[in-house]
């Protein structure tokens, strides 16, 4: 039974062959058979002479092997009917060698390209399913921004939908100040070549339909082409791993707080010993020569030495708190020339995961002119960090939630970074650097103090006024980079 | 008092020389030693009279001096100065037999109480017993919370530790710690340990 079906399927794979030689055989019968009946036959044009026609089209039309058949047929039939002209039987035999060796040829190059097509297709496919089924967004633009393609993981990541970006800038994507740039951006690019991002990749923030914004890591590779220039992009959504990080972060800097927390606590405890000494030493001298005044006598002599002694203790407890302050300066880090831009935005990127949710309207503002500056990033970055989630806090719950981060000369030829919220805003007098003072209910008092210990440390100040609109600005300097040092890159 | 001699210990010169001066105001005579060794090196040549020693100390440190001296027969009532945050060492002294223990910096007049407590004990055992019996009347008035809270204090408990063990706030155990000293008529800390060893002596 199988035997039968495989056979059956065999002979309808072939038919197109059968069909082949059989349409050949009829084609030559059809021919001859009308040149028998309507009499055609001329010393000018014998039988073989209408044949050959028709072994030409079996030849190109069906490849070498009808050819040679119908060749073949064509002789025999003509022997049948005019049984003579051997020159002529001849010839028809060359030309039909001939053609078919040419339909052998023209049938070769058809499989071909039929190959080649099928290759393409099947390529395609591959490509097309990639596309459609990556979890990162690809976005192909033209040279003067416009998005060309927009595939179905960017459809899931922007909520826009690929109708509704074909054709329109990518700028669409992003949120100011990136928004108003882009094409800046990339004219510079076409114009200089200089890489910024293409073949690099960065993290920046994209914004969604609904204006909410996002983490996202952007790798951008470059097509050139005769039709001109177009650039790759591939998203990827780094929310949530960002926040992970984030927390990550956040338990790092927190630990980083204890430990400085534990040995402050341990060195408060060595110096309160320590200054106990001298300060004991003075109350006992004091107390004395009190007691010696009281007395009836000629004493002046030992009170004046005791205080003298006194004095000398107190100079002692002032030495002991002296080389604390010494030891609180030390373990600098090391200084580089970094972008006070890209630390920023960094550092706001951080410390902003969430923010858009809750609803905080966030701009920037960076002067290029003071971009470079002499610091130790991470612990700037934790200044930052610190100021972007104070001002947060400071606005939970305030009708109007505005971020404004920027960076601009200060009066004394530093980077100045101020935040500037719009929340509560800070009661004139409070002594928000000090260390253990917190305006927040679950504050520890430390993030502000350690804070300007990494200012001072780089020899920049730290404040805070009120934002004019409501709310607090906290402005930090950092020195500037000396000129012409080349900006670090960074990680 | 004139024929007593108090004996100073402590590591710091400026602490040794200031408080002779200040007894010598009052009319003390005082030695100093700046270490448990060359205390222990006098023994046997003690001038009557009383000790107060420094708790943290190079070398040998406070405690080991009294247990020394102890062991080698000296009776000497014996005072501990001690710094920031050691108290429990300082309630660990108390029970080794110190009579009074304080903390640095400290008051003269609180200082020189100390000393003419300590110069005049062990006199009269007679006295000893009946303050015994007048403390246990004192904590008989007591609540069990404040018992508890007086315990735990005079063990050398911070506020916080035993708020912890007792399940309380802080907060709790400083009013019950407040309502403690006056019920006993305690004026110090001290008092209140001392207090709590006269009361485990006689339930023993």
């Amino acid at each position: 039974m199988r035997a039968i079906t495989r056979r059956l399927r065999t002979l309808t794979e072939q038919r197109p062959r059968v069909l082949t030689y059989g349409a050949t055989a009829l084609a030559l019968v059809v021919v001859a058979g009308l040149w028998t009946l309507f009499r055609l036959s001329t010393p000018e044009a014998p039988l073989l002479y209408w044949l050959s026609p028709v072994v030409c089209a079996c030849a190109i039309l069906g490849g070498p092997g009808p050819g040679l058949v119908a060749t073949a047929l064509g002789l025999a039939i003509a022997w049948l009917i005019v049984p003579d002209g051997g020159g002529a039987q001849l010839a028809f035999a060359a030309s039909g060698l001939a053609v078919s060796l040419v339909g052998y040829l023209v049938r070769r190059e058809r499989r071909r390209d039929h190959r080649m097509d099928l290759a393409l297709a099947e390529r395609e496919a591959h490509l097309g399913s990639i596309y459609d089924t990556a979890p990162d967004g690809l976005i192909v633009i033209d040279e003067i921004g416009v998005i060309r393609s927009f595939s179905a993981g960017a459809e899931r990541i922007f909520g826009w939908s690929a109708a509704e970006t074909l054709g329109r800038n990518v700028s669409m994507l992003m949120p100011a100040p990136d928004r108003g740039s882009h094409d800046g951006y990339l004219g510079r690019y076409l114009k200089t070549g200089e890489r910024r991002i293409i073949g690099v990749g960065r993290i920046v923030v994209g914004e969604r339909k609904d204006g909410s914004t996002f983490p996202m890591e952007l790798a951008i590779g470059e097509i050139r082409s005769e039709r001109g220039r177009a650039f790759t992009g591939f998203v990827r959504d780094i929310t949530e791993r960002q926040a992970a990080q984030a927390r990550l972060q956040e338990l790092q800097a927190e630990l980083v707080h204890m430990s400085r927390l534990t040995a402050m606590g341990e060195m408060a405890s060595a110096l309160a010993h320590e200054l106990n000494q001298p300060l004991g030493a003075i109350a006992n001298y004091l107390s004395g020569a009190r007691r010696l005044m009281d007395r009836p006598g000629d004493n002046p002599d030992r009170i004046a030495e005791a205080l003298e002694k006194a004095a000398a203790q107190a100079m002692r407890a002032g030495e002991i708190i002296r080389r604390l302050r010494d030891f609180l300066s030390r373990g600098e880090g090391e200084r580089r020339v970094v972008s006070i831009q890209k630390l920023t935005q960094e550092a706001c990127a951080l410390a902003l995961v969430g923010a858009k949710e809750s609803g905080v309207r966030v701009q920037y503002n960076f002067d290029p002119a003071v971009d470079g500056v002499l610091a130790d990033r991470l612990p700037v970055q934790q200044v930052i960090l610190n100021l972007v989630r104070n001002a947060l806090d400071a606005m939970d719950g305030a009708v109007r939630r505005e971020l404004l981060v920027t960076t601009a000369h200060s009066s004394d030829g530093m980077t100045m970074v101020s935040v500037a919220d719009t929340g509560a805003g800070v009661a004139p007098g409070t002594k928000l650097f000090e260390p253990f003072v917190s305006t927040k209910t679950d504050g520890m008092g430390v993030g502000l103090s350690i804070s300007r210990t990494i200012v001072e440390a780089h020899g920049g100040r730290i404040w805070t006024e009120p934002n004019p609109g409501g709310g607090a600005i906290f402005r930090f300097t950092v020195p500037l980079a000396p000129v012409g040092e080349p900006v670090e890159a960074g990680p | 008092m004139s024929e007593t001699m108090v004996h100073i210990v402590d590591d710091d010169a400026a602490m040794r020389d200031s408080l002779a001066f200040l007894l010598s105001a009052e009319g003390l005579a005082s030695r100093l030693y700046e270490g448990g060794a060359a205390l222990l090196a006098r023994v046997g040549e003690l001038e009557p009279g009383c000790v107060i020693t420094d708790i943290r100390m190079p070398g040998m440190n406070g405690m080991e001096l009294i247990s020394q001296l102890r062991q080698q027969g000296v009776a000497h009532p014996i005072i501990v100065l001690t710094g920031h945050a050691d108290v429990p060492l300082a309630v660990q002294a108390m029970k080794a037999g110190v009579v009074d223990f304080l903390e640095k910096p400290f008051d003269d007049v609180v200082l020189l109480r100390a000393l003419r407590t300590a110069l005049t004990q062990g006199q009269s055992e007679a006295a000893r017993l009946s303050q015994s019996a007048e403390v246990g009347a004192l904590a008989a008035l007591l609540t069990k919370r404040e018992r508890q809270v007086f315990e735990a204090i005079a063990s050398g408990d911070s506020n916080k530790t035993a708020a912890i063990k007792l399940g309380i706030s802080p907060r709790t155990v400083e009013i019950y710690r407040a309502n403690v000293m006056e019920k006993m008529k305690a004026h110090t800390l001290s008092d209140l340990v001392r207090m709590s060893m006269m009361l485990n002596d006689a339930n023993a």
